[in-house]
């Protein structure tokens, strides 16, 4: 027990002094201590620079010492990074080491502290920290300026996809500071009452100037451009190629551009590991390297790309030789170019003593490759292209590549010529109609043109040779210009041999040869019915004899204005489809199927026709309605042609609509699309096309509709034709009465026939003077006027007065005034005319009329007319002038309409000369005589001056005045 | 430095092309000689209120290409970042004499030209793809060196003043992108509304 504790207390005394030596080993500072510790700030990397350097080192001492260094942020005692940096430090050395924050170094303070331990394996162990430095406070927020916000960090770059802190700074403490990027507001987290921190994650590229990221207070706004770049992506198709064994041409896909305004653009370096050479390539996409002199064959070559945020790098090894891209051949000619052949030459670039290329020849036509050979070249080579077509344009073209070592086609160069013509090479496909037209054949020929394969050129013209058979000397050869494609020729009842070539600018194709028979063939060959589909037409028919060349059919359309195509058949065919883009529904379409003897003379076998598919009647037929009784009516539609239609005509529907509820007999009722109800008749045969509606109804009203139907239905049922039907006798009264109305106009003409010739026996018609024959006579005369009488050349005329007082009274009508009433003692005349003023004598004609005035006439005077006269005599000096004379005269002419009976009271018209031969020479005025030349006029009415009075008729009145005017005689 | 070599010097280099050009100008001392390379043209005065009025009449086109051209938050909020709050810009004296009215406008349109060969610098860097607005600067900026030098001539040829001191605006080289386009924003407004007051006052 004593040894024990004997034991025990040694062990204690030797640990206690182990201690005490430990503890002054430390206290003690280390020889090789950090120290003139300095911390920096660089603001644009985000990063804390530390130096410092360590004593006591002897000249040429070098140790491997570690350092730890500590970050703090905001207080010494949050530690955020602990970091050991190994170097070897020697004598006298700056040691250098930087820490990248990912906090803006601007947002808070910083503290670092720095100590060593040296790792030397000179230096024997045990080995100890040496003590920290003291806290290095780092404080970006002093440098800052006055602006009362500011927000970090500034223009930095970042990857897309990375994540970023910013924060804003505040010189007050504020709590209402909102921060957005690109409008999108953005929420932080605080770190003291000045600062707040927002953490983007996984930013994304918006523009190559950058993003906008800001902070604002109600008065104040502050912000950052933060620029987003595209990863830097390692190169593609990294490659490297040599035209001549003189440089290399390296490329590669660079993948996206990292390349952001205002900040520098990635950069692509190019390294020889074998040469231990480096180029900075100018371009992003590829970059030239001379190849040495010194006949390097290997190459390892590594191209880097590098921006501010990364670095990629992808490398290849090859032999120089082996990556030959030549450069693409140049004089490329062709010659001798014939019809069918031609010779290509060209040059190539040589490529250092690998001189010996393969060049690919490959020659298109329509664009296709129609040809390709491989040569070998050393410099100059060609090439004979043959086997090919008249008149075709080809290009042909030609690359090489290193015949030893093949990497890479050098690009085409080519070259387009064209072929020369040749004679055509096949004959016209030949076709004919013959129509038999008063004994003579009517040859329609008809050709295709030849395809540009068989035609070798253009052609110019088309021979067509005429041969009689039946008199082998006659031929007779025809020159068609193209692009004509048929003739027509008129032929006598022989047969006929007729040849038919193409020909271009370089000679004749075969001969198509066909032969018209005299014999016009079978011509009872009855028409049959087919039905098309959307396939075609098809026809099969049965050989009649066994020597046959061939087939043909041919066909139309109803139109006649569509030409006939044809289609040739081996003599082995029974059948075929004919099948045509120019086949359209409802056209029909006449198919005729020849046989081709080995005489080369065709024979119709069968006649079809058909639609490729029949439509519905578009139109109905016009309908003309004869026959009408009253109980019955005719229908004909003669003009419809059942042969131009869309479809077969089957027949024909008769609709009508009934007036009853039951339809006629042969009539059955239908309902028509529209629900109306209709009696229908129908007619099987197309070709009747008459039809008798009877059993109707006299006095009534009918409507019908004709119209076709076919297998796929009928004609639109459009407006119904309306038919009235007459009652029964109308006819009858018909037959009465237009023959008594005959009768009657009959007889009314032969009355007043009868009545016209009485009255020229019992009473003719006074003459016209105005159409009398004397007025031809007194034309030599000197009086201009054809007139009867001139006024101004006569005597003027007077009214004489006869006042008979026996009481007679002349009622007026219009003065409601009596004539009694008036007192006159002697005869008045009124003067129609101012005789005073007379002055040239005229010729006047006074022309007898027997039949006017019995009296006057027995007088033997010319001028006596009785004319009532209401105006007093006070009134008679106003009569003087003309106009109140032409007053008067008119009221006086009014009322003498009224009839008061010749005789009680009468007016003669007196004029000059009459009064001489009445021998009334008391009831003359003084007035001087008229000439002696001045003929006697009576009339039988009073002429007006042509004024506004209104003149009477010749007969209306008995009384009559003649009133002549000083002017223009009037009528 | 970067300003005096991209802005301000090629604008004095063209304006004074003579030995010393580029260093400050103080003004002539009334009776020293005042000599032009060229006689001044004698419509000189209208002239310079022609030119007035031509950028008086673009200055608000100019400005609002600009800031549309930076995006957002700029055009929207034009009192925090535009407002014309430019430090040192030279004062105007509406009511002064037309010699003094003559050297105060001639000192803006220096202060001005620099700052704006100072954003078109600028903006060619930072908005390379709007055309319209480089276009813009530099029509203003051409008619900035006329106006310059006919307002040189007038001093001259009238008041005999060759030599005017002048100040130039804050250097935004370095400067961070946002800060540039803040300045700049801030000098065009204060170019829109200094430029309707010169135009008033001549």
């Amino acid at each position: 027990m004593a040894l024990f504790a004997v034991v025990q207390a040694a062990f204690l005394l030797t640990l206690l002094s182990f201690r005490t030596y430990q503890s002054e080993v430390l206290s003690e500072p280390l020889p090789w201590t950090p120290e003139s510790l300095e911390v920096s700030i660089n603001s644009a990397q985000q990063c804390l620079y530390l130096q410092w350097r360590v004593h006591n080192l002897t000249h040429h001492q070098e140790l491997k010492m570690v350092f730890q260094i500590e970050i703090s942020r905001i207080e010494t005692s949050n530690v955020i990074w602990v970091e050991n940096y190994s170097i070897p430090v020697t004598w006298n050395q700056v040691l250098h080491w930087s820490w990248e924050s990912k906090l803006p170094l601007e947002c808070v303070t910083h503290f670092v502290r720095i100590r060593s331990l040296v790792a030397d394996a000179s230096i024997p162990e045990p080995r100890f920290w040496s003590n920290w430095s003291s806290w290095e406070e780092v404080d970006a927020q002093k440098s800052l300026g006055q602006d009362p916000l500011f927000v970090f960090p500034k223009d930095k770059l970042v990857e897309e996809g990375s994540n970023v802190t910013i924060c804003y700074v505040s010189r007050s403490p504020e709590s209402n500071i909102s921060c957005a990027m690109e409008d999108v507001p953005i929420h932080g987290k605080r770190l003291s009452p000045n600062v707040s921190v927002f953490i983007l994650n996984d930013v994304r590229f918006i523009r190559e100037t950058g993003t906008n990221i800001y902070c604002l207070n109600p008065s104040n706004m502050s912000g950052i451009i933060l620029y987003v770049s595209k990863v830097l992506e390692e190169p593609k198709d990294f490659s490297c190629e040599t035209q001549d064994l003189k440089s290399l041409n390296c490329t590669w896909d660079p993948g996206h551009d990292t390349t952001l305004r205002h900040q520098s653009s990635q950069r692509y370096t190019l390294f020889e590991s074998f040469s231990g050479k480096t180029k900075l390539c100018e371009h992003k996409k590829w970059c030239h390297w001379q190849v040495a002199p010194d006949s390097q064959e290997t190459y390892n070559l590594t191209l880097t790309a590098e921006n501010q945020l990364r670095r990629r790098s992808v490398s290849i090894l090859f032999n120089l030789t082996h990556r030959v891209h030549p450069m693409k051949p140049f004089n490329v000619f062709l010659k001798s170019i014939s019809a069918t052949n031609a010779t290509m030459t060209w040059k190539v670039h040589p490529v250092g003593n690998y001189s010996t290329l393969l060049c690919q020849v490959a020659l298109h036509g329509e664009g296709k490759v129609i040809q390709q050979h491989n040569v070998s070249v050393k410099v100059k080579s060609q090439y004979f292209l043959s086997e090919l077509e008249p008149v075709t344009e080809y290009v042909t073209r030609v690359r090489c590549a290193a015949a030893n070592h093949f990497w890479k086609w050098s690009e085409w160069i080519g070259q387009t010529f064209t072929t020369l013509e040749a004679a055509p090479s096949e004959a016209p496909d030949v076709w004919r109609n013959v129509k038999s037209v008063l004994g003579s054949h009517i040859v329609t020929l008809f050709w295709r043109p030849l395809s540009k394969s068989h035609a070798h050129g253009k052609i110019l013209f088309y021979n067509v040779v005429i041969e009689n058979l039946d008199k082998p000397s006659s031929v007779k050869l025809l020159s068609i210009p193209a692009p004509a494609n048929g003739t027509e020729l008129t032929l006598d009842q022989c047969s006929y041999q007729i040849h038919v070539t193409a020909n271009n600018s370089v000679g004749t194709s075969p001969a198509s040869i066909i032969v018209i028979s005299r014999d016009p063939g079978n011509k009872n060959v009855e028409e049959g019915r087919i039905q098309g589909t959307e396939d075609g037409f098809s026809l099969s028919w049965k050989p009649q004899s066994g020597d046959v060349i061939g087939y043909v059919v041919d066909w139309y359309p109803q139109d006649p204005r569509c030409q006939l195509q044809w289609k040739n058949l081996d003599p082995n065919t029974t059948s075929t489809v004919i099948r045509s883009d120019a086949f359209r529904p409802g056209i029909r379409y006449n198919f005729r199927i020849y046989e081709i003897s080995t005489e080369r003379i065709a024979y119709l076998l069968e006649k079809k026709t058909g639609y490729a598919q029949e439509l519905a009647p578009s139109e109905n037929p016009q309908v003309a309605v004869s026959n009408l009784t009253s109980h019955s009516f005719s229908l004909s539609w003669k003009d419809y042609s059942t042969d131009s239609q869309s479809s077969f005509i089957q027949g024909y529907h008769v609709y009508l609509k009934p007036k009853e509820e039951q339809c006629h007999p042969g009539f059955e009722k239908v309902v028509l699309s529209d629900d109306s109800v209709c009696c229908q008749y129908k007619i099987d045969n197309p070709e009747q096309k008459t039809f008798v509606v009877e059993n109707l109804q006299p006095e009534s009203f009918y409507e019908f509709l004709v119209t076709p139907y076919t297998s796929v239905g009928e004609g639109p049922h459009d407006a119904f034709t309306k038919v009235t039907i007459p009652d029964e006798y109308s006819h009858v009264l018909i037959r009465i009465i237009l023959p008594m109305i005959f009768c009657l106009l009959l007889l009314m003409v032969l009355c007043y026939l009868t009545s016209q010739w009485m009255k020229e026996k019992c009473y003719p018609d006074i003459p016209d003077p105005y159409k009398s024959s004397v007025l031809s006579l007194i034309k030599y005369k000197e009086n201009h006027h054809p007139t009867i009488m001139n006024v101004n050349d006569c005597v003027p005329d007077a009214i004489e007065v006869v006042n008979k007082l026996e009481g007679s009274k002349i009622q007026f009508l219009g003065a409601r005034k009596s004539l009694t009433e008036m007192e006159f003692t002697k005869p008045a005349y009124l003067y129609l005319l101012p005789t005073e003023n007379y002055s040239g004598p005229g010729p006047c004609i006074c022309f007898e009329n027997f039949t006017y005035n019995q009296a006057a006439s027995d007088s033997g005077s010319c001028g006596h007319v009785p004319v009532l006269l209401k105006t007093p005599p006070s009134q008679l000096a106003l009569l003087t002038s003309p106009e109140n004379l032409l007053k008067t005269l008119e009221q006086n002419y009014v009322n003498s309409s009224g009839g008061s009976p010749a005789g009680e009271t009468s007016l003669n018209y007196v004029s000059q000369l009459a009064s001489h031969m009445s021998g009334d020479k008391d009831s003359l005025p003084t007035n001087p005589p008229g000439p002696a030349l001045c003929s006697e006029y009576r009339t039988q009415m009073a002429v007006s001056l042509g004024l506004a009075s209104p003149s009477p008729s010749e007969n209306s009145s008995l009384s009559s005045v003649t009133l002549l005017d000083q002017g223009e005689p009037r009528r | 430095m970067k300003v005096l070599a991209a802005g301000v010097v090629p604008l004095l280099l063209v304006l004074h092309w003579k030995h010393g050009a580029g260093s400050p100008l103080p003004i002539t001392p009334v009776n020293a000689t005042c000599v032009t390379r060229h006689p001044c043209h004698s419509n000189l005065m209208n002239q310079i209120k022609n030119q007035l009025v031509q950028l008086n009449s673009s200055a608000n086109a100019l400005f609002i290409l600009y800031y549309t051209a930076q995006g957002e938050p700029f055009p929207n909020n034009l009192d925090k970042l535009c407002s014309p709050n430019v430090t040192d810009f030279p004062p105007f004296h509406a009511n002064g004499t037309e010699k003094a009215r003559l050297v105060e406008l001639y000192r803006i349109i220096a202060y001005l030209g620099a700052s704006l060969g100072n954003i078109t610098r600028d903006q060619k860097i930072l908005n390379p793809n709007a055309l319209s607005l480089h276009s813009k600067l530099n029509a203003t900026a051409d008619i900035m060196r006329g106006l310059l030098s006919n307002v040189l001539c007038r001093l001259c040829s009238k008041y005999h003043v060759g030599h005017v001191e002048v100040a130039y605006g804050p250097d935004t080289s370095g400067k961070d992108v946002f800060q540039k386009k803040k300045l700049g924003c801030q000098l065009l407004g204060k170019y829109k509304q200094v430029i309707a007051v010169l135009a008033q006052a001549f």
